[in-house]
Order: C-alpha cells, then structure tokens, then sequence
C-alpha cells in the first residue's frame, strides 16, 4: 500500500498517535546540534531535517539502557518476588533510519537464541517502526557495506521517502504499517526516487575471514592504540546488545535489573581470580569485530552492524568499529577504495 | 509472562565449610512441585544468587541421580561469595539453570575413567565421580587424582575415602611440595606428575581434568606421552558469565559461548578456539 | 476519619568520633532534650566524611544532612578537618550548581564540650527542615521541558579547516620536527594528530600523517598513561596550550616524568569551541618546542563564567531540573571519564561492588551520583579542556560542572589547575585562613 503524504499532515498524524496514548519516539533536537531518538511530548518536537541521524539508536526502546527483571522483598521469613510493571500500549518509532529499523530483527536472534527473553519480545511486539528513507550521508556512514542502504526495508513497518516539496510518499510493508496509518493516506501513484548510498568501503566478507585467521595477529596491537576503552560506541550502536546484571536496593528491599555493558571496559570479562582473557585494548577491540563480523554472522547468518557510522561519529578519537575495518581491508590488499586513505 | 531471568527460591538445608575459604552448600526448591519436576544432567552448571548482592555461576556438584537438593562449591573470592559465605541454613537463595552442556556420559559407556581435579575444581569431578559409581556397571576402571596447594585446601575428602571403597576404583591424592603437613599420608607433587608416576593404563580411558590453566597445560602431554587422545580428554571452561542464556554476550570464546555450547568440551575442541579465555 | 500525618523530618548526621559525637552523647547524659529525627553516623573524623555520603543520605530519604566535627585546630588528627573545610567549600559550590537545596545541608564545628550546641543545632535544623518540608524535588523534572538556554556544545562540525596561525610556518615544520625526533631516536613514538584521529607514528617516514587542522581535539596527554602506549617507549607528544595544561597536573601528582618525553608544543589561535572565545594558554609554555606563533595574546577574561551565570540565574529547582534532564540521557558509556587525562585509576570507584559506592545503572540516582563524583575527584585537577563534554554522546554540558569548580578553586583560592607547576594542589592541601562563613 502506498500513498502520500505532507509534512504537516504527517505531523497531524503524530499528534493523534500521541494524543491516543501511543508511545511515539523520533529524532529530537534536544539542544543545538544534539538530536537524539527520544520520546516524543508533542509532534512539534519530531526532527525531520538538517541531520544526517540521530547520535543514538532506537535499540533502547525495545532494550532500555536500565531495565529491571523482578523485584524482592528480603522478610523475616525469606524472600519474595515480585513482577515489574511491563510496558503496555503501542510504541511508534518515528523517522528512525533504515540502519536503525534493520538493527532490530538482526537483534531478535540472540534474543530468542533457545531461550525466549519476553521482556525484549513483548516490546517488540508493541513497536511499530516507521523509517524515513535517507536522503544524505556523511563519510561515517557505511551501510551499503553490510548489505543495507538509505532505502532498505528490513525492519521496517512503514517506510517514508522524500518526494521533495515537503512530501512523502508513504509505503507501508508490514500489517503494522498499514494499521498504523490506517488509510489516512490519499492514494497516489508517485513514486520517490531511490538516494543514493554511500560507497563500498570495506568487503564484509573479507572482514570475516580475516578475523578468523588473524587473531593473534599484530595488526589489533596496531591499529588500536587510539582507543580509550570507553562505552560510547557500543552504547549508541544499534545491534550492540551486551548487558550487566546486578542487584540494588538495601536490606529489606531492591531490584534484579539488567543495565547495558560495553566488551570495551577492562572488567568486562574480569574473572574473580584476577585473571582477565581479554586483558588489554586490542584483545577487547578484535574481540568487538569478531563479535560482529564472524561470530555474529556464523550463528545467526546476519552481521551484528547495520552501518549506521554512529561508532565513528561518537567515538571521541574517531575509532569507531569503520576506522579498524578500513585498516582490515587496507591489510586484505583488496582494490583501492575511495577517501580511506591512513 | 515467562521471565527467563526470573530464579527458583531455594532453601539453603546444609552448608558446609570445606576449607578456610570454600565452602559446598546445598539447597532445595521452596516450591515442591517444582522439586519433583526439576532434573539436570550432570555437568551442567546453575546461575545462584543472595538477593541484594548479585548472581555467580557454579557447577552443580551433586550428582544428577540425587533427587533431594542440588549442591554447589565456592571459594570466597568476591562480592556474592562472600554474601554466600555468610548464608545460613534455613535462609532463601534464588537459582537459574541448569544451563549449559553436559558430560556425555553416554559417550563414556564402556571405558575406563580418570578424573583428574585440582584445588577447588574438584567439585566439577566429584559429580561426575558419584554418577559414575551409582551407575558403576556402565563404566570401567576409575582412578581419580585429586591434588591442591596445602592440605587445608583438599575439599570433599571424606569422599576421597568413600570412593576408594568401591571396587576397581583408585583414588590418588596429593599435595604440592611444601604443602604436606607430617602426617600426611597421599602424594607429594603436582597432579600431572603425581598421575604420571601412578602408572595408570591408558587404553580405552577417557579422561575429564579440570583444573587452573597452568594444570591443565602440564598435564597434556603427560596424556600425550600416554596415547590418549585430545578428543578423548574433556575439561570443563570457565568464564565470566552473567546471563546464563547466551544474550549477555560475555562469556564467548571465538564463536564459542561457554554457557551455551559449553562449559564443557574436549582438549582438541579447545585446541580449535581461540586464545581468548 | 483520617489524621493529617504531620510532616517529621528525617535528618542524617555524619559526625566525627572525637568531637561532635561526645559533644552528643554529653547532651544526652546531661538530659538536654533535643529533636529525635536526626540519625548519627559515626565516622572517625570529618576528613573522612566522603562527599557522596552526603549525596547518599539524600538519595535514601533524608530531607537534610548534617555535617560536624572538631573545631579547627582541635582535630583529633591534627588536621583532618582543615582538609573537610577546603574540600565542604568546593562542594558546597557544586551542589548549587547542581540545584541541590543547600537549605537542607549544614556545617557545624561542636566540640565534646558543647552539648548545648548540639542540642541547639539539632532544634534549629528540625524546625528548619520542619518549615521546607519534605525534600520532594531531588532529582525531579519539573516545568518546562524546553533546555533553558541554548549552549553549543560540540563545536566547529564535522568540516576540517584549516587553522590560521602559523604565521608562515606550516604543518611542514611539525612534520619536520617528528622527523627528525625519530630519525635521531630522541624519541621512539611521536603521539600527534592524524587525519581521522589521534596517531602513533613511530617510523620517520610516517610523520606524513600528522596533521594539525579544526580537528585537532583529542587531549593527547590522555595516552601518556595508558599501557598499550607506554609500551612504545619514549614518546613525543603534541600538544596546544589547553593540553599542555595536564602534563603539568600530571607531574605535580607524580604521574608522568616530563624528562621521559619530549613535548612538541604547538601554538593554537583557535579551535572554534566554547572554551576557545576565553583561552589564555595560546602558546604552550614549557613545552620543548614550540610551533607557530600568533600575534594577540589575549588576556583570561571574566566572560569564561557566562555560561554558568546563566545556570546559576536559575532557582534551585530549575537547577535540578536542568540536570536532571540532562542525567536522563546519560548511558553510562564513561566516555567523559576516557577522554580525561586526569582519570587515571586503574579501576574507578564506580566499579567498586564490595561495597557498592556509585550504582553503576543509569537510572537519575546513579547517573547524579556519578556525575557528581567524576567532577568533585577533578576539582581543582581539571584543567578545563572540555574533552568530557565533546566526547559525551548524549550532549550532556559537562563542561559547566567543571566551570563551577574552576570557578570555585579561583575565587576562593586563587588557584588554576595547571598553570603554575610550583603550586600546591588544590585538594591536598589547606590553609588556615579558608572561609568558613557557612560553617555554625
């Protein structure tokens, strides 16, 4: 089903959502040159230009960055349980990025792997996801490289791409799209034309063997010595999916809860005995690409990475996981891409 | 909604200080029902948790056949160890599992048996010792070799004693040089060497060793020089875990997830992953 | 039938054994009758009294903390409450700036002698806490949830530019002089900039990659103390001003030995960040060779605080709120502790579980107490970079806390982190004469 839409229109169609008690996330420009997928009070809050995406990811609306599993009364006669509240109500995810949009059933795998986490499912279920097709990239951006790009479906309910004059033609792929916009579209037979995505920079399957073979390699000693070891890439990146748990509250009551971890933190993999496998960067930097690039792919069939380039954008020295895969393919000798030069 | 993270309340019916710093402790469903249905396979390893303090991953050490409680070893070491440590019995612990891979003892019908353990590894072996002796006709000769630091660090041994007593099974114990105490009676000398000098036949064996890294690398080629081979030697992994259920992403070795595929695997299984545990 | 419950105030005492605690424990034997809502913890000195404790007693339901301990020059030992006093005053300082109700925190000096006051003090604080009623707004989002003032945080874009302030040299003699340190083995790595981010060059002919464009950001001391690049060998670091300004907080605590490393100075008119329309450290000043030159030299301005004025102007509640949405965005990624040269322990607190100090969830109480302590452990260590605040993925304004600490350590104590090697720091030490006007 397919038809257009205004830019108004579709800011009309987001109140309403909100106005039904729908939970409605988008872009925000929270302050000046900070957007953020972010709840949405009131449609006038929706960013639908002058970006190239978010800083985050949309994964944290169906993986929340802090989520508790069950409660716990420690009593005089032992312990009790308790349920959490679970979200209830629709969750619209609006103007997410095709690389956000296809993060989710790339994630849907581990969180099924033989034991079905409900917590993730359930908000699963509810979501809607609404992409908006992009129309720019920036040098971050790499999602033709793992098999996406700025048009690419998978994940998506509803896709919007820009007809220009303030329009969008409107597609809605899934059941969900359609009951979302629920014939609120006039009919149109005009059809956007497909942006053009960034080039290929790197060869993914290349990267896989490489990681298999190279593990001992002096290449990860090399050529991640600029990284700090901080969180930012793994937190903001849409498949990353690592998580902590730990127990808080005081003696007579608290919480279970799962919080994000990042593999880049030196107590990551800590034993109690002091002995650390991955006791260095490099260990931890090769572990993320072959977390991503070999692991991933060889259970599931699909890459943990969607391309979105928000590893490089907000690593604070620039690494992200696009710096180390250019060295990779620099090493592998393959046919000179564009710009990646060291 | 069914919340896989969510535990069993156990109660704790015994704990037992093995040594200045481990402890074993078993536990048994609150839930009665859930007591009669529940059942593991022996190797298999349990998420336990003291509410308020956090989850850690142990070996259920008891055997699969007993249908009373379920018992796990730990040495006090951090934060929820040391939480477990002051545990009582009567009180209320929670459990997850049983998760992970198994000792194919079906696989070990028919051969003979070594169990080699050190220190506070031997709690991994003594359950598949005791599966072992309940199923005595399904397997051949036993030897277990059992060593740690010091005397005071040796764990379950009055069960040392009680498996010797069964027929065609030999019990070897032993301690590090400086680590005898003047009535000691067993070894002197690290278990790979111990087990070496013991003179144990080697055909049709399989061994199971588990034990800190530097004892499992001594004793490879100790069983080398014997003619097993590495894919009739399994160990037990360990790894840092969290989840239990493969999603954390932690505990993976290579393309390896140790509570998943594992904790347990053969030498040459082990030989094929990455250095990266 | 209900009873309107009357509103009892719960207050948390944190008090030294020697002093204050007699002090109460003599009230109580001699029968002078005081509120029952304060609870005393005990600790051996005022000194001792680590700062999130106070954030810890508000975040479990106090409406009001207390602090005392001995008078000064009476402390038990000798000087752990002159160390209290300085580091109260910086804090103090903070918790405005964060919108704390600094109505609901008091200090006190009550000697074992004073039961009086002890008694005095605890009516006086419960009747005030009594009027203020519970403390509702900690952490709360209240009001408008429009940003109060637009503060650019990440600056100059992803564009390179070109910097204008060589003077006629160019890159060239950066690259002439990494060069050379390497042709000669003066040094075995120069640690610079390169086009996509901080490099490691360690042969001569690799000294093409450096550069020196808008994009110059990373503070490069940061690597000074990380394994993977010690294990290089002797380094040469480039460094602007700002950075520069770490190697001498690194020194003074006895981090880095600048006779082990050469530094390659470079002179920097701007980078187009918020902390460069304020800068006063254009030209590095001890570095062993120095790059460009520039013709202003600007003078330090009063206009660095602008921007903290303008949080400041706020009522406390706007404050809190401020934070408190800004808090809301934080992950936890610890990008800002990364990035920071000045954080170098091995393990941070917040990854101390035995006991827990700082919940590591990022939930408001966690990611307060995280924040507060990250900048309370640079006050008077920070030296103004901003690399926390650009590194933060969520846009958080780190660089305001930082700012009310500068502030802080300047008006109070005249003291710059990072100026003067000689100076004493400014934590460690204490004078006689620090203000104590808001100490009872």
């Amino acid at each position: 089903m397919s038809g257009t839409i205004s830019r108004q229109a579709l800011r009309e169609l987001v109140s309403e959502w909100i106005g039904q008690g729908k939970r409605v996330a988008g872009p925000r420009q929270v302050k000046p040159g900070c957007v953020l997928y972010a709840p949405l009070e009131s449609s006038a809050q929706l960013a639908l230009e002058g970006f190239i995406r978010p800083a985050n990811s949309v994964k944290e609306f169906v993986f929340p960055k802090h989520e508790e599993l069950y409660g716990y009364r420690i009593t005089g006669n032992g312990i009790e349980l308790t349920e959490v509240e679970q979200p209830a109500g629709e969750q619209v995810l609006m103007a997410a990025r095709p690389c956000d949009a296809a993060s989710l059933p790339i994630l849907d795998h581990v969180f099924n792997w033989d034991y079905k986490d409900e917590l993730y499912n359930r908000r699963r279920q509810l979501t809607t996801v609404v992409t908006l097709a992009c129309a720019a990239h920036d040098d971050a951006c790499f999602c033709t490289s793992v098999g996406l790009g700025p048009a690419a479906e998978r994940g998506s309910d509803a896709m919007l791409l820009e007809l220009g004059g303030g329009e969008y033609e409107v597609r809605c792929l899934t059941d969900k799209g359609k009951a979302l916009f629920d014939s609120r579209l006039p009919a149109s037979e005009r059809v956007a034309s497909i942006p053009s995505g960034p080039e290929k920079r790197f060869d993914a399957e290349a990267v896989q063997s490489f990681v298999k073979e190279h593990f001992d390699s002096p290449f990860w000693p090399l050529q991640t010595l600029a990284c700090l070891g901080c969180g930012a890439c793994a937190y903001t990146c849409p498949t990353c999916h690592c998580f902590d748990i730990v127990d808080e509250g005081n003696i007579e009551r608290g919480v279970r809860a799962r919080n994000w971890d990042s593999c880049q933190f030196t107590m990551f993999t800590l034993h109690a005995s002091g002995h650390n496998p991955r006791p260095n960067q490099p260990a931890r930097q090769r572990q993320r690409i072959d977390h991503k690039f070999h692991v991933y792919p060889e259970k599931f069939g699909e890459i943990l990475c969607t391309g979105c380039g928000n590893c490089a954008r907000n690593c604070p020295v620039g690494m992200g996981v696009l710096r180390v895969l250019a060295e990779i393919d620099h090493a592998q000798h393959l046919p000179a891409r564009p710009d990646e030069s060291r | 909604m069914h919340n896989i993270y969510r535990p069993d309340l156990m109660k704790v019916v015994e704990t037992r200080r093995q040594t200045p710093d481990v402890k074993s402790v078993k536990v048994r469903f609150l839930d009665e029902a859930r007591a009669k249905e529940f059942s593991f396979r022996v190797g298999q390893f349990g998420i336990f948790s003291v509410f308020g303090y956090g989850e850690s991953t142990f070996n259920i050490c008891s055997s699969s056949n007993w249908k009373d409680y379920l018992e796990f070893c730990f040495r006090r070491v951090g934060c929820v160890t040391e939480a477990l440590w002051s545990v009582e019995e009567g009180e209320v612990i929670g459990f997850r599992g049983p998760y992970g891979n198994a000792y194919p003892t079906e696989e070990w019908k028919g051969k003979n048996l070594i169990f080699l353990g050190g220190g506070i590894a031997m709690p991994p072996v003594r359950c598949a010792v005791w599966y072992a002796l309940e199923n005595r006709a399904d397997y051949g000769n036993m030897t277990i070799v059992y060593g740690a630091r010091t005397v005071a660090d040796l764990v379950y041994v009055d069960e040392l004693d009680e498996w010797a007593k069964h027929p065609n099974v030999r019990v070897v114990r032993c301690v590090d040089p400086g680590g005898e105490t003047p009535d000691w009676k067993g070894e002197i000398g690290f278990v790979p060497t111990v087990f070496e000098r013991a003179g144990v036949p080697a055909e049709n064996s399989i061994v199971l060793v588990i034990g800190p890294p530097i004892m499992i690398k001594n004793t490879l080629p100790v069983l080398y020089r014997m003619g097993i081979l590495p894919s009739a030697v399994y160990t037990s992994l360990e790894n840092r875990m969290k989840c239990g259920v493969g999603k954390c992403g932690r505990c993976n070795v290579g393309s390896f997830y140790v509570c998943k595929e594992g904790p347990i695997l053969t030498m040459d299984q082990l030989q094929r992953l990455p250095a990266d545990y | 039938m209900s009873e309107r419950v009357e509103f009892e105030p719960k207050m948390v005492a944190f008090v030294c054994n020697w002093c204050t605690y007699l002090g109460a424990d003599l009230a109580g034997t001699t029968r002078l009758e005081y509120p029952p809502n304060v609870r005393i913890i005990r600790l051996p000195c005022t000194g001792r009294i680590d700062f999130n404790l106070i954030i810890k007693a508000f975040e479990i339901g106090a409406d009001s903390v207390l602090v005392s301990g001995c008078h000064p020059g009476d402390c038990h030992y000798t000087s752990g409450n002159y160390h209290a006093r300085r580091r109260w005053i910086l804090f103090r300082e903070l918790l405005q700036t964060l919108g704390f109700d600094l109505e609901r925190i008091h200090f006190t000096w009550i000697s074992a002698a004073e039961g009086h006051k002890w008694q005095q003090v605890v009516k006086e604080i419960t009747e005030k806490t009594r009027k203020l009623g519970p403390y509702t707004d900690l952490y709360q989002i209240s009001g408008n949830s429009a940003s109060p003032f637009p503060l650019p945080i990440r600056g100059g874009g992803s564009n390179t530019v070109p910097l204008p302030t060589w003077g006629g040299e160019g890159v060239g003699a950066l690259r002439e002089t990494c060069r050379r340190l390497l042709a000669e083995e003066k040094v075995k790595v120069v640690i610079g900039y390169g086009k996509r981010g901080p490099v490691f060059v360690t042969r001569p002919e690799d000294v093409e990659q450096l550069v020196w464009n808008s994009q110059c950001l990373t503070n490069l001391t940061v690597y000074l103390k990380r394994k993977e690049i010690r294990a290089l060998g002797r380094p040469a670091i480039v460094v602007k001003g700002c950075d520069e300004r770490a190697l001498v907080v690194l020194e003074k605590e006895s981090q880095i030995d600048r006779k082990e490393m050469r530094v390659i100075g470079v002179v920097c008119e701007t980078m187009g960040q918020a902390k460069c329309a304020t800068c006063d450290v254009h030209i590095p000043r001890f570095a062993d060779e120095v790059i460009g030159e520039v013709d202003k030299h600007p003078a330090l301005t009063g206009e660095r605080w602008k921007s903290l004025e303008a949080l400041l102007a706020l009522p406390p509640a706007g404050r809190m709120a401020y934070w408190a949405r800004e808090f809301e965005r934080c992950v936890r990624c610890y990008a800002c502790r990364q990035a920071c040269p000045m954080c170098y322990c091995e393990r941070c607190l917040v990854e101390k579980n035995r006991p827990t100090v700082i919940e590591p969830s990022p939930t408001a109480k966690g990611n307060f107490a995280w924040h507060i302590l990250r900048a309370f452990h640079l006050a008077g260590r920070c030296v103004g970079c901003d690399e926390c605040t650009r590194a933060c993925p969520a846009g958080i304004d780190l660089r305001l806390l930082n700012l009310c600490l500068a502030k802080a350590a300047e008006e109070h104590f005249a003291y710059r982190a990072g100026m003067d090697p000689k100076a004493e720091p400014l934590i460690g030490t204490y004078s006689l004469q620090d203000k104590e006007n808001f100490i009872r």
